[in-house]
């Protein structure tokens, strides 16, 4: 298991660095420069600012002087917000965007499976119809639909729920429903085809023919082995919800990365896009090596073939 | 009466589909005494499966409907159909254990062997989880599984398929059961392993006392187990007798046919295997006279009319067929392979 671990941290550095490697070179092929946009900056004075940033060297040199700089985890200093840091953006804003996407993957998982279970369990019949109709929805609606409905019906209309803002719990639930929604509907139809799958299996049949209780045949026996393939895609699952949490961020006006993010690339924010993208590219590296971790965890047939325990 | 574990009355089963009712298994009637060893056999399709998933009750309904005017009596008390799921289940797994054909998909792939084995201990007997430990130790010992101590942890992908099947067993019996089913249990195995198997399972039926109906279309399998057989077509019983009744004085045409389809190793003779012609009838349709008319090569008239009854051909040995009447020209049964009657 350790060896294992070992050799995907080793192949996830890899990956890492073939990812700073090809933003760096995209980046700089970008029409425009960090400056281009302030107009009333003498060309002297640009100059100026180029050779403090080390712009002015030829792209290789810069290229090395990066890497060298994000060795020691140090980001730079953002081209837009000269005061501050990119790592004090990142500090700043991380934990918000971090819950919101906390929240959105447990309620996605927990009302994804159960409206998968249900579905499955009352095979067509009235349940499945309403979850299977949910499901659709929420696959078929994008984010920047709902987002905008809920906000406007709920909290605008009917005035429930506060439209916007992250402050106190009530704030927070619209906008975890909205970046929700696709991946639970995602979850939910995957749960009900993979339960339908096993409820046709031989083993769940031993498991009845041992007189075994409904209940027990169904929670022991199948959707253990239902969640096998949906453990697969959380990591997908989690990808979708941390870049669909930048449009959500923004219907929501949540104070989270998603801003910064989309908003560097737009003004050539040198640094701001490369910290932003390695963040984001290490989190989710490191969130799909869990998956596959668990994966082994809950199949026992994996953990043997990945070269024991 | 009270000598019999299992009396089934005409029993029908039909399955509900777009196409139509699908009436798989059509008035089946037989009795299996007990420490008896019954074997169901017929060809694909024939209903030996559902009658047996009847039995358990293991058909889903819908889309399966056992008819309210069969009846399944278990030890001379039980209606098997009148039961409610709840009584059902506490049938299923402590009176009656089931083998299934296939042991690389019937054991769950996410549990360990021993809490598969422990989990009707602790349903039926009340075991506490060691108790029902230790007792799938001894029943995985029993079932001829080396180092049973050492394998009750570990997962089925670590077994073979003859092991699977040893633990599947282990399973069935693990309460004690008065009936064990076993649907086609030795198919999906290799010839050496299929011996074993058999092996194993008629010493454990000598142990426990258990009464066993084998579902299978082997006849060599047959004759190596059962003491009676069943010999099913088109969801009905065509003939039934002890295994030397159907080996050497069969009377039904389908079970000479079945007969002649089957190589035998005790003559150096050539031999030509000789299929029985045609397909069964479709069940959604199923014709209103002998269901076996349309391919047996005796067929008259009135085999296309009307279902023939049951005839006695002396206490343990019946046959359904037209060519039984009294007034019903005589025909010779023809030659097996291997070119002689035995009997």
């Amino acid at each position: 298991m350790l060896r294992f671990i070992l050799r995907r941290l080793i192949y996830g550095i890899i990956t890492l660095w073939v990812l700073i490697t090809l933003t760096f070179i995209l980046m700089h092929n970008l029409p425009g420069d960090p400056f281009a946009n302030s107009q009333k900056l003498s060309p002297e004075a640009k100059a100026t600012l180029m050779k403090t940033y080390g712009l002015d060297q030829p792209i290789w040199v810069q290229y090395g002087s990066y890497l060298k700089k994000i060795a020691t985890f140090d980001f730079g200093v953002s081209f837009n917000y000269p005061t501050r840091s990119v790592n004090d953006v990142l500090k700043q804003t991380f934990p918000t965007s971090a819950e919101l996407g906390m929240y959105a993957i447990i309620i996605a998982v927990i009302i994804g499976l159960t409206l998968g279970i249900v579905a499955a369990l009352n095979h067509n019949k009235g349940w499945d119809y309403v979850a299977m109709l949910t499901a659709i929805i929420g696959v078929s609606a994008p984010a920047f639909v709902i987002g905008p409905l809920l906000s406007y019906f709920i909290g605008v209309k009917l005035g429930w729920l506060p439209p916007a803002l992250w402050k106190s719990p009530e704030y927070k639930i619209l906008p975890t429903i909205t970046l929700a929604f696709g991946t639970l509907a995602t979850m939910a139809r995957m749960m009900r085809t993979s339960m339908l799958d096993v409820v046709s299996q031989d083993y769940v049949k031993t498991a009845k023919s041992k007189g075994l209780s409904r209940f027990a045949v169904v929670v022991k026996h199948t959707i253990r082995n239902a969640m096998l393939p949906i453990i697969t895609i959380l990591g997908v699952a989690l990808v979708n919800i941390t870049t669909g949490a930048f449009v959500v961020e923004q219907i929501f006006a949540v104070p989270g990365m998603g801003k910064f993010f989309v908003q560097s690339i737009s003004t050539n924010d040198y640094t701001m896009i490369m910290g932003m993208t390695i963040f984001y590219a290490a989190l989710l590296i490191v969130a799909i090596m869990v998956t596959d971790v668990m994966y082994g965890v809950v199949d026992p047939r994996i953990r043997l073939a990945k070269g024991g325990k | 009466m009270s000598n019999n574990i299992l009396e089934v009355k005409d029993l029908k089963v039909s399955f509900h589909t777009y196409a139509g009712e699908v009436h798989a298994v059509r008035g089946v009637t037989f009795n299996l005494k007990k420490g008896e060893a019954l074997a169901i056999v017929g060809e694909s399709g024939c209903g030996k499966s559902v009658t047996s998933q009847a039995i358990m009750r293991l058909i889903a309904t819908p889309p399966g409907e056992i008819k309210s005017t069969s009846s399944i009596l278990f030890d001379g008390k039980t209606d098997i159909v009148k039961l409610s799921d709840k009584e059902m289940e506490n049938l299923r797994g402590s009176e009656m254990g089931m083998i299934f054909q296939d042991p690389m998909t019937s054991l769950n792939p996410t549990m360990k062997i021993g809490k598969q084995i422990a989990e009707g201990l602790i349903k039926h007997q009340g075991l506490s989880k060691q108790a029902a430990r230790e007792r799938a130790i001894e029943m995985l010992r029993l079932v001829g599984i080396p180092n049973p101590e050492g394998r009750v942890d570990q997962y089925p992908h670590q077994f073979s398929g003859g092991m699977r099947q040893r633990v599947m067993i282990a399973i069935a019996l693990a309460c004690n059961p008065k009936l064990l089913i076993a649907d086609e249990p030795t198919t999906a195995l290799d010839v050496t392993i299929q011996a074993q198997i058999l092996d194993l399972m008629r010493d454990l039926q000598e142990k426990t006392g258990a009464s066993i109906i084998l579902i299978t279309h082997d006849l060599g399998v047959v004759a190596d187990l059962a003491q009676r057989v069943v010999v099913m077509y088109a969801g009905k019983v065509v003939e039934q007798g002890s295994v030397d009744d159907i080996f050497y004085n069969p009377q039904h045409p389908y079970t000479w046919g079945l007969m002649r389809s089957v190589p035998r190793l005790d003559n150096d003779e050539k031999q030509e295997l000789i299929p029985i012609e045609g397909t069964p009838p479709d069940l959604i349709a199923p014709p209103k006279g002998c269901a076996f008319a349309a391919r047996c090569p005796y067929a008259m008239e009135v085999c296309l009319e009307a279902d023939p009854d049951i005839t006695k051909i002396n206490s343990g040995h019946s046959a359904s067929c037209w060519l039984l009447h009294p007034n019903a020209p005589k025909v010779e049964r023809p030659v097996e392979v291997g070119g002689h009657h035995n009997g």
